[in-house]
């Protein structure tokens, strides 16, 4: 990798931990919620659940909480900031490769997906308990898929939308009916046949069903992660064109 | 084109949408040259070096950059050109060392010696969004001249610099051409493109309106020289000996005040007759016509060596 891309990225980490945006909404958020959800349902297998402890649904839901607010609010708001205020020009104009923003942001995006999954792991296993992982590879594939998926969307947002509070507005407005219908919301068990029905095709409920049905060995989701497959290779295809300095 | 010109621009076009910003432009800029683009906002100047720079596609024109095309070249154009941009920013928690080490290539200058130069060294710990205006213009110049650029584009190079800083400023742009480096500065700043610029190119509305020196520029649009004092009870015949003097084009009189208009020649002849008619006024003074006079000539559209001949109808 050119000397100047690994620059780059080194930058955009140093930077992302001083970032009070990614501390609270990726880190804080995430795991905040699935305490609160976590504990409502008590640990009985329910119905509602597959039959599984609600406690472990959740726990097993939220590393796409984490994907989402990553790839709605994170990676849009910093790229259309970066943006509106020239940044991107002056990295163009100073001779960084044309590729290396792109690669720097899916870098510092993949990084910050695996240190927030690991902190909200790390915080559900003493309180709830670590789920037993049925099929750990259909479970890893579906995670890095996402992960990928996600930072292409908020490339993508972040290239298109206008200015940093905008992509900030469109990202809450997209982040929090995919995070209740997709991912920390209450199961689909006990939606309405029309709100599943708008739930099914989201993003992250793709992507939530991908990790916790082969996690809890409740089904394998492969029609969901299929259709996620298709959503990451569109999406990253077209952001990566988007994203060349 | 020149094979010594470091920038040649041919019949340059660009339209935002139905507006047309830069239509037809030719430029050249030889090397190890300062050479400065000034015109009213609007001009099409910031237009006009983005497409150098290859950050624009241009919509017709051949454009040559240090022989390379920066439409299809940028990549290899980009590392050769040190650029100040006139929207930019760097991210608002980067450090001042940190973007130094950031931008710095392996071949590039010291970048510690380059802060202190330009006075950052006390602010290398500081971040971006704390940084003045003054101090992100000059941090923005460190970062241009930090990978030894063959060529330094510089856009409203002093915005928002107190005049101390803005010498400084002129003072290493000075150094830089005295290193052989090109220079292309976007200014609107006369006394900044008057200081600097071996030549100046003059905009409006996407044309090139003039081009030459600036004391060239300043000789055909702004010749006229004007003194001013007051004279309650001037001699008798004193007027009249002025108005006869070598260049003087016009004499006025309001009241007590005096106005005497002519080529640059009269203040050494009015002050000299002043002198030996015994009436130096404590008043005395003197506007020699300068690059901005040259420039508000030109966009007022009374370009020519008429607008003097203008000036002394409508005085007398």
């Amino acid at each position: 990798m050119n000397n100047q891309t690994i620059r780059l990225i080194r930058a955009e980490l140093r930077l992302m931990r001083r970032d009070p945006l990614v501390l609270t909404f990726v880190f804080v958020f995430p795991v905040v919620t699935m305490l609160i959800i976590g504990g409502a349902f008590g640990t009985t297998p329910d119905q509602a659940f597959d039959y599984t402890n609600p406690s472990h649904w959740y726990v097993a839901s939220y590393l796409t909480v984490v994907m989402g607010a990553i790839g709605l609010i994170m990676v849009p708001v910093h790229l259309a900031s970066y943006r509106e205020r020239g940044v991107l020009r002056r990295f163009a104009v100073a001779g960084f490769p044309r590729w290396s923003f792109a690669i720097a942001e899916l870098t510092v995006g993949l990084v910050t997906t695996a240190v927030a999954c690991a902190l909200l792991l790390v915080i559900a296993t003493p309180v709830y308990g670590l789920p037993a992982i049925h099929d750990a590879w259909r479970v890893l594939l579906a995670l890095g898929i996402g992960a990928v998926g996600f930072i292409g969307l908020g490339v993508l947002l972040g290239s298109v939308l206008p200015s940093a509070r905008s992509a900030q507005a469109v990202g809450l407005v997209l982040f929090f009916p995919s995070f209740l219908l997709g991912a920390g919301g209450p199961p689909p068990h006990v939606m309405g046949s029309a709100v599943r029905a708008i739930a099914g095709p989201l993003p992250l409920t793709l992507l939530t069903n991908a990790v916790r049905e082969p996690w809890l060995g409740i089904g394998t989701a492969t029609t969901s992660l299929i259709a996620l497959a298709g959503f990451t290779v569109v999406v990253t295809a077209v952001a990566a064109r988007r994203a060349i300095l | 084109m020149n094979i010594t010109d470091v920038v040649t621009v041919r019949g340059l076009r660009k339209a935002y949408g139905n507006r047309v910003v830069v239509d037809g432009l030719d430029l050249d800029v030889p090397a190890g040259e300062i050479v400065g683009l000034i015109g009213a906002n609007g001009a099409g100047k910031t237009t006009t070096v983005e497409c150098i720079q290859g950050l624009r596609k241009p919509d017709a024109g051949v454009l040559r950059v240090l022989g390379y095309d920066p439409v299809t070249q940028a990549g290899q154009l980009r590392p050769h050109i040190g650029s100040q941009l006139q929207d930019s920013a760097l991210p608002d928690r980067l450090r001042v060392a940190e973007a130094v080490e950031l931008f710095r290539t392996p071949h590039g200058r010291d970048g510690a010696e380059l802060l202190e130069q330009f006075g950052l060294t006390a602010r290398r710990r500081s971040a971006f969004a704390s940084l003045s205006g003054g101090e992100r213009q000059r941090l923005f110049l460190v970062l241009a001249l930090l990978n030894r650029p063959r060529l330094v584009i510089l856009d409203e190079l002093t915005q928002g610099l107190d005049p101390a800083a803005r010498r400084d400023v002129w003072a290493a742009v000075r150094q830089l051409h005295d290193a052989g480096t090109t220079v292309l500065l976007v200014t609107h700043e006369m006394d900044e493109a008057e200081a600097l610029c071996g030549r100046v190119v003059v905009m409006r509305a996407g044309h090139v309106l003039d081009r030459g020196a600036p004391a060239d520029l300043v000789d055909r649009h702004a010749a006229v020289a004007t003194i001013r004092f007051s004279l309650p009870d001037p001699p008798a015949g004193l007027l009249d000996h002025l108005s006869r003097l070598d260049g003087v084009l016009a004499v006025d009189r309001a009241g007590s005040r005096v106005t005497v208009r002519g080529d640059r020649r009269i203040i050494a002849y009015v002050g000299a007759a002043l002198v030996r008619w015994g009436s130096v006024p404590a008043d005395l003074n003197v506007h020699i016509p300068t690059l901005e006079d040259a420039l508000l000539d030109l966009l007022d559209g009374d370009a020519g060596p008429g607008a003097a001949t203008e000036l002394i109808g409508t005085v007398r």
